[in-house]
């Protein structure tokens, strides 16, 4: 056996292994460290099943196992209630089919690990997970197996699977992706296939060719066009339609003219015998068109997997109360809760719904509505919110909101409307296409009538050339292009931008708001100084420990470490402390004030404030400073910032000296402190009355006002989904530094869409007149449109490399 | 022993060890031509005879060898890929014994002087149809499997086998028109011209389809399971499939630049020569960059070695080979040693080399052994073959720009300056340097037979397990 | 050249379907995953199945192997 010392790893999740402990995991012929019973059961069945090629191939470790409480495996048998299943699962005869997100996800070989598990149960006849996404497909026969055994079986290798009920707006979704592609991928075949066509008459010039090849060339041609006029252009002709009900020129309607116009055309010449023949130009507008269409929808929708997290937040299940005030609970799912029911919430659970506090005491953590992480206490007569994680003890909730009517739901709404929301410069430069258009339209009429009256042969021609080389193919491209190689790069930098419009915006800011708690500092306390009074620190840090092992309370984690100590009659006292029995010795630990009452001996001369005490009943034994670390790029981001020339601002809920003594310590010079939400919203929106254009840097919900109030908002990842998905934009890994970089790009941007715009139109003034005066053969003009749009999209694609400094 | 639960690796044992005979046997008569062409005394009557072994030799070397492997590897991956057995032992029997028949008659007839006629395809008519009903069962075998896959998605290797298999048969019924005249002797269904365009969309495509697709999907599976990592784009690899296969059935006429073909079909076949450099390169980048991160892998094991060589050697000859298509570096190279240099990069650099490496990750996994005999003998093999490649291909190049210069050089008064066999004779050396890295690379072939036997003796024959892996949903 | 009464049709005829074999992999989900296959085929373990070290392993696949059939 392998001497389990501290500096051992667990063979599991690669955390330490504790001493003296001795949790073993025997793989192949080896004996290795676990470092608690549940990485020691969930690897034994691993390998018990045969799978223990996933330690060989894994780049990651796993996560840290948690043994499953018997109740929650009992919620899990809740969901082969077909009630229940009807909202995820797909029906037939015996044969169902789910789908199912699995946290816990580190690398491939996690993937495999969970096919084979699930795949390796009787009566599971498929099981596939989507490598990107996480999603597994699972079919299995109704008649052999349960869901809960699938869920079961996932959760005994170590990783959670929950039920995924969006399914159904996700298959309309990836329909509409797939359609996309069988578009694009039509018009790019039809496209190369009939260039081969072409090409060799343009090379060899008029008459080089035997006019029976040459009719047979244009045939295959107009075979090899048909797809691309019937199907792949259909998403044109439908949206020209319907602008031209609503009487709006678009930019689809010339496209429609155009395409039709030039296939029509070929098509007569084809017929007839004479005239000029362009299918190549129709497959190769319709394909370019098509292509910069798809990039700009991949981009939008990889922004919207953001807010796929936020309808995890909700549980599944409750504890109901059918009978309160009697105190018999009963598991039922979450969406058969209504409004009026009561219901029981332990410490540590997640609200399932809105409602009222009916009894207890207790503190809950809104983060995910507020921002600030401490809590907020809850009493009889409290109102809880779906969402938010109760604290230290249980409370008895009657719900007056479920489902669609939570505050959540509201938060999830508003979010998916922001995403379908069109960037606001995209919209802006959709309109000067539009109008551009129209006029477009009217040039290539007026083209058309006054060479019919001096030269009826060349008159179709030159129409479609005009429509077809000024068509605003490139002025269309020029901003989507640009966003989304932007949108990738930061990305990549690690901000992730939710809406389009926030990187038009950022190029423009003049001030930067930070908020304090969990943007500029850490947002969970940490312990920054401990003091020495009846023993030293390390043993007092040893006790501590050991008596909020077991507490949720947020500075409970401050303490988190291993001890060799265990407490027992732990008690919580809710404003106060904990007290409880470490060795048969009563200790407590809280505020000065509270663990004055449990220890008869002297206080020390000089108290902290806000300190936290530790004492037995005779000594107090040592003190703790806990607080919110700054981050520690702050101050330099800052600095960068203000050398940028942007005025920046700390906004805090936090007291005055807390918020200036952090202000000072970076160089802020603007600060408001002790801010309610309506007090930072009117601050902001003096700044902005002032004429500055504000980007506010939070992590809250309930900053929403102010967060969308702000001409550009940065919500920071480390909270909850919910505050990511409410700002423009999410900083992925909390690098402060990173907002620095973003501004850098968002120059960028700015300036390459404008070259781009500006090429774009001046290729179109130069190219008009041109095409009137009949110079440019369809061909050309097809051959200039693609190629000044393909310019656009290479400038566009030096911002994947920008703001690397 | 239950059919269905292990897959059928008998099948592709047969076809890989034949593939490694059949190698030894075509290079050997590739060295004994090479040598013929320096030492004309060589030419032992007709049946020996330069003219007849020259079609043999490549025969033996694409079809016999290029093509024994790749059915040994697609049958052996889309079993894997797919979780599940061929779909026939039969059927897949019969590929394998078919195969072989056809080979053997090529073997016979050829030095008999019994031919088509057509280059890559001279076999005579009643080998022809034996060929067409073995491809068939081939295509039902495979196709089969992939219909009654376990795992929903295709992995793109299977895509790159399958178009092979699919071109090639389409290529083998139309260039194979013929008109029977006796037992032993038929003629083209086409005539003039258009034999030669339909020849050259044969020969071209073949290459594209047998000599390029099907290793293509040969090193989208070998290259990332030797280098124990993901090919370097998936995505990159779907698209490079589509764009391949659209793209090189048009560059066939390049090989006719300067005939009595079309003008126009002439530059049609530049054109889109030049344009299949891109998705050719797309899969060279993909291949290499799989092992970035890894590249430290490359210093120890020599199999990947000649994975990533060949590789970098496709890349080449896929870049010279649009370069040659251009009509005026063609109106230099054509007829030339050129392009039998620029055939060789890419038979022996990228079609024998993935061959080769591919076969030293088969055949131990065949017969139950963690590797090779001997790993010092594969890294010998890799360096004498890359040595046989480059004396090969540098010799040539010489030899055919020198016999273009001095082919096209003319005196002042417009008579040409140099007589034929002038330019033979300033060649001459070159052939022997080109026959000495043939003998090379035949070495080294001998080297993997000794070892590859080695290897078979000391594992035993066992059809591995399909994993009991539930269906994909 | 009468060749290409035969050659250009094939080729129209050729790219309908390959054109359908696109439609019927792009509906039939074969590129929703393209990240995913790539790292499957690593996870086939093809090595010789006598020399695997666990012997317990290989015991337990057969079982249960054994038991969905």
């Amino acid at each position: 056996m392998i001497a389990t010392t501290a500096a051992t790893a667990c063979f599991h999740c690669g955390e330490p292994v504790p001493p003296d402990t001795s949790f073993q995991i025997h793989y192949r012929t080896t004996t290795q460290p676990a470092c608690c019973a549940g990485c020691e059961a969930v690897a034994q069945s691993i390998i018990d099943a045969g799978l223990d090629a996933y330690y060989a191939q894994r780049e990651q470790p796993a996560a840290r196992a948690q043994p499953l409480p018997d109740e929650l495996r009992q919620q899990l048998q809740l969901y082969d209630d077909p009630g229940l299943q009807q909202s995820f699962v797909h029906a037939a005869e015996n044969e169902r089919e789910a789908a199912l997100l699995i946290e816990g996800i580190t690398c491939a070989a996690c993937i495999w690990l969970n096919e084979r598990q699930i795949g390796r149960l009787p009566g599971v006849l498929g099981v596939s997970i989507n490598y990107t996404s996480h999603r597994a497909r699972v079919r299995w026969d109704a008649t052999q197996t349960q869901l809960s055994t699938i869920l079961n079986a996932v959760a005994a290798i170590g990783y959670q699977a929950q039920p995924y009920d969006q399914a159904r707006q996700e298959q309309a979704r990836e329909k509409a992706r797939k359609s996309a592609l069988l578009r694009l991928w039509i018009a790019g075949l039809s496209m190369m296939q009939v260039m081969m066509f072409t090409v060799p008459v343009y090379l060899t010039g008029e008459g080089n060719i035997d006019a029976k090849w040459l009719l047979l060339l244009n045939i295959a041609s107009f075979a090899m066009t048909l797809p691309v006029v019937l199907f792949s252009s259909l998403p044109f002709y439908r949206s020209a339609w319907r602008d031209l009900r609503l009487g709006r020129t678009g930019m689809d309607l010339p496209v429609s003219i155009g395409v039709l116009a030039a296939f029509i055309a070929s098509s007569y010449s084809l017929l007839t015998g004479h005239g000029a023949i362009y299918f190549d130009s129709v497959g190769m507008f319709v394909f370019l068109l098509l292509g910069g269409r798809y990039l700009e929808q991949a981009a939008r929708l990889r922004a919207g997997a953001a807010l796929e997290r936020l309808v995890k937040l909700t549980p599944a299940f409750a504890h109901h109360l059918p009978d309160w005030p009697a105190r018999d609970s009963r598991e039922v799912a979450v969406g058969h809760l209504q409004a009026g029911d009561v219901v029981l919430v332990r410490a540590g659970e997640t609200f399932a719904a809105d409602g009222i506090v009916l009894e207890g005491q207790s503190a809950a953590n809104e983060a995910l509505l507020t921002g600030e992480s401490a809590p907020v206490s809850k009493q009889a007569g409290s109102k809880v919110v779906g969402g938010s994680i109760n604290g230290s003890s249980p409370l008895v909730v009657q719900i007056d909101a479920t489902g669609e009517q939570t505050r959540l739901a509201g938060i999830v709404r508003l979010l998916d409307r922001a995403l379908a929301e069109k960037p606001r410069i995209a919209e802006q430069a959709d309109r000067i296409a539009g109008g551009f258009v129209a006029a477009l339209l009217l040039v290539a009429l007026a083209a058309w009538l006054f060479w019919h009256w001096h030269d009826p042969a060349h008159a179709l021609p030159i129409a479609i050339a005009v429509l077809v080389i000024s068509c605003p193919c490139a002025l269309s491209l020029a901003t989507p292009v640009a966003l989304t190689a932007a949108t990738g790069r930061l990305a990549q930098l690690g901000l992730l931008v939710s809406r389009g419009h926030a990187l038009a915006g950022l190029a423009h800011v003049s001030d930067v708001v930070f908020d304090k708690t969990g943007t500029l500092t850490l947002g969970t306390p940490s312990l920054t100084q401990t003091i020495p009074l009846a023993m030293t620190a390390q043993d007092g840090l040893a006790r501590a420990a050991a008596l909020e092992h077991a507490s949720e309370h947020p500075l409970a984690l401050a303490f988190r470490s291993s001890t060799s100590w265990t407490a027992s009659e732990i008690h919580n006292h809710p404003g106060g402390g904990l007290t409880g029995l470490i060795d048969g010795v009563p200790h407590a630990i809280g505020h000065a004030s509270f663990v004055a009452q449990h220890c008869h001996g002297p206080a020390p001369a000089e108290l902290m404030p806000g300190a936290i005490y530790l004492v037995d009943a005779q000594r107090w034994l040592a003190g703790f400073v806990v607080a919110d670390a700054l981050r520690d790029d702050a101050a330099a981001t800052v600095a960068a910032l203000q050398q940028a020339g942007k005025q920046v601002h700390l906004l805090s809920g936090d007291r005055q000296t807390k918020a200036d003594e952090v202000a000072t310590q970076i160089g802020i010079n603007h600060v408001r402190a002790e801010a309610t939400p309506s007090d930072k919203l009117a601050y902001l929106q003096q700044l902005q009355r002032d004429g500055a254009r504000v980007l506010m840097v939070g992590d809250g919900v309930n900053d929403a006002p102010v967060l969308a109030a702000a001409d550009i908002s940065i919500a920071m990842a480390n909270g909850v989904d919910v505050a990511q998905a409410s700002g423009d934009a999410v900083l992925l890994e909390n690098r402060l530094s990173t907002i620095t970089q973003a501004l850098h790009v968002a120059t960028a941007t700015r300036r390459i869409i404008r070259q781009n715009l500006t090429w774009a139109l001046g290729y179109n003034l130069i190219a008009l007149p041109l095409a009137l005066a009949g110079l440019v053969t369809p061909w050309l003009a097809s051959l200039g449109m693609a190629s000044s749009s393909l310019l656009v999209v290479l400038n566009a694609l030096r911002l994947v490399r920008s703001g690397a400094r | 022993m239950d059919n269905q639960a292990t897959y059928n690796y008998k099948v592709v044992r047969q076809f890989a060890l034949m593939s490694v005979v059949w190698g030894i046997v075509g290079m050997l008569i590739g060295v004994i031509i090479a040598s013929q062409l320096v030492w004309p005394e060589l030419n032992f009557g007709p049946w020996f005879h330069f003219g007849r072994l020259r079609a043999l030799h490549t025969s033996a070397v694409i079809f016999a060898f290029g093509g024994c492997g790749l059915i040994a590897t697609s049958y052996y991956v889309v079993q894997r890929t797919c979780n599940v057995r061929l779909i026939s032992d039969k059927l897949a029997a019969f590929t394998f014994w078919g195969y072989q028949a056809v080979i053997i008659a090529c073997v016979i007839t050829y030095p008999l002087g019994i031919t088509f006629n057509k280059e890559y395809a001279e076999m005579e008519w009643p080998i022809k149809l034996l060929l067409a009903v073995v491809w068939v069962a081939y295509a039902i075998v495979f196709f089969g499997t992939l219909a009654k896959r376990k795992v929903k998605h295709i992995y793109v290797a299977n895509w790159f086998y399958g178009a092979f298999i699919l071109a090639v048969t389409l290529l083998h019924v139309v260039n194979s028109a013929f008109i029977p005249v006796s037992m032993w002797k038929s003629y083209s269904a086409y005539a003039g011209a258009v034999d030669a365009m339909v020849q050259w969309w044969y020969g071209h495509n073949a290459v594209g389809f047998f000599l390029t697709a099907g290793f293509l999907g040969m090193m989208y599976y070998f290259v990332p399971k030797q280098a124990g990592r993901p090919i370097y784009s998936y995505r990159l690899s779907v698209v490079h499939f589509w764009a391949l296969s659209f793209t090189y059935m048009w560059a066939g006429p390049h090989h006719l630049h300067y005939t009595a073909l079309p003008d126009w079909t002439q530059s049609l076949g530049m054109v889109f020569s030049l344009i299949l450099l891109a998705p050719s390169w797309g899969g060279m980048i993909n291949g290499i960059m799989t092992l970035s991160g890894a590249w430290h892998k490359l210093r120890t094991d020599p199999v990947l070695k000649f994975l990533i060589t060949a590789l970098s050697f496709y890349g080449m000859s896929t870049f010279e080979g649009p370069m040659m298509a251009i009509k005026s570096v063609n109106a230099l190279s054509h007829y030339t040693d050129w392009t039998v240099g620029h055939v060789h990069s890419g038979a022996l650099g990228w079609v024998a080399m993935i061959t080769i490496g591919s076969m030293y990750y088969l055949i131990p996994r065949l017969f139950n052994r963690e590797a090779m005999h001997s790993i010092k003998l594969i890294e010998v093999h890799f360096w004498i073959a890359t040595l046989g490649i480059l004396l090969y291909i540098s010799s040539m190049w010489i030899a055919g720009v020198t016999q273009g210069l001095m082919w096209r050089a003319v005196n002042p008064d417009g008579t040409l300056t140099y007589a034929f066999i002038d330019a033979v004779k300033a060649t001459h050396p070159y052939y022997f340097v080109r026959a000495l890295g043939g003998l090379c690379f035949l070495s080294g072939m001998v080297l993997m037979l000794y070892n590859v036997l080695r290897t078979v003796t000391e594992g035993k024959a066992v059809d591995a397990e399909i994993p009991a892996v539930a269906a994909h949903a | 050249m009468e060749s290409l009464y035969l050659l250009i049709p094939l080729s129209v005829l050729l790219i309908f379907v390959v054109g359908a074999i696109f439609w019927w992999s792009v509906k039939g989900g074969q590129f929703d995953d393209l990240e995913g296959p790539a790292y499957r085929i690593l996870h086939d373990d093809d090595a010789p199945q006598k020399e695997r070290p666990n012997g317990d392993g290989i015991q337990k696949t057969q079982d249960s192997s054994s038991d969905e059939r």
